[in-house]
């Protein structure tokens, strides 16, 4: 398994323990900036840029970096689609002229989703790529 | 009916094996890539670029139309 998979797997892998850890602090403590906390373990998804790999040099060959590209593509393409989802939507229920009122947590709270799935769908597509994409 | 997708096939396998049962890592580190695509490219998954063509051919010392072939399509290019 190659150190771009590995990086996958760990990402899906830290984006599950978080989402299990929101909806445990949920069920206890209900809707609020106590829960927003549990998106502080999205930090570990940093630890792979600590490998050893990381500091020897070019670590990425040209399969890679495309794959890489791809996967980075697919993770910002989702988030622009959930984006303009979510804008539209907004539209529609309160309608165009409709004022909102957040929190602060609430919109880092917002902020940590899209991060979640930027991450989760860039993950994926890393996983599907190197399984065997005809050009991957 | 035929694909239409171009096909590039390649004889590293084969010529790994004339070159004393060269290991893929050892073909790997010679052309600057990792074991992982040295893999794909031979499982047919990965067209490599010019560059990395021209990288593995001159590890076997041969020329590339030798390492690489092009099988055209019924597009005829």
């Amino acid at each position: 398994m190659s150190d771009s998979e590995k990086w996958a797997w760990w990402t899906l892998g830290v984006v599950a323990l978080t989402i299990a850890a929101y909806g445990a602090f949920f069920a206890f403590l209900g809707h609020g900036p106590a829960t927003s906390s549990v998106f502080a373990l999205l930090a570990l998804t940093a630890l792979p840029a600590f490998s050893r790999r990381q500091f020897q040099g070019p670590s990425f060959d040209e399969r890679e970096r495309e794959i890489a590209g791809k996967a980075q593509m697919a993770g910002f393409g989702a988030f622009w689609l959930a984006f303009v989802g979510v804008i539209v939507a907004i539209g529609f229920v309160r309608g165009w002229s409709g004022t909102l009122t957040l929190p602060v947590w609430s919109l880092s709270e917002i902020i940590c989703w899209a991060w979640i799935l930027v991450m989760s769908v860039q993950s994926v597509t890393t996983i599907v790529l190197y399984r065997g994409g005809a050009h991957a | 009916m035929p694909s239409q997708e171009p096909e590039i096939k390649n004889q590293i396998r084969r010529l790994r094996f004339e070159h004393g049962e060269m290991t893929q890592d050892q073909l790997a580190k010679q052309a600057g890539v990792t074991r992982h695509t040295i893999m794909a490219l031979e499982a047919g998954k990965y067209f490599p670029s010019l560059l990395l063509a021209f990288r593995i051919a001159r590890v076997f010392s041969a020329p590339i139309e030798q390492v690489f072939e092009y099988r055209a399509t019924e597009l005829n290019l």
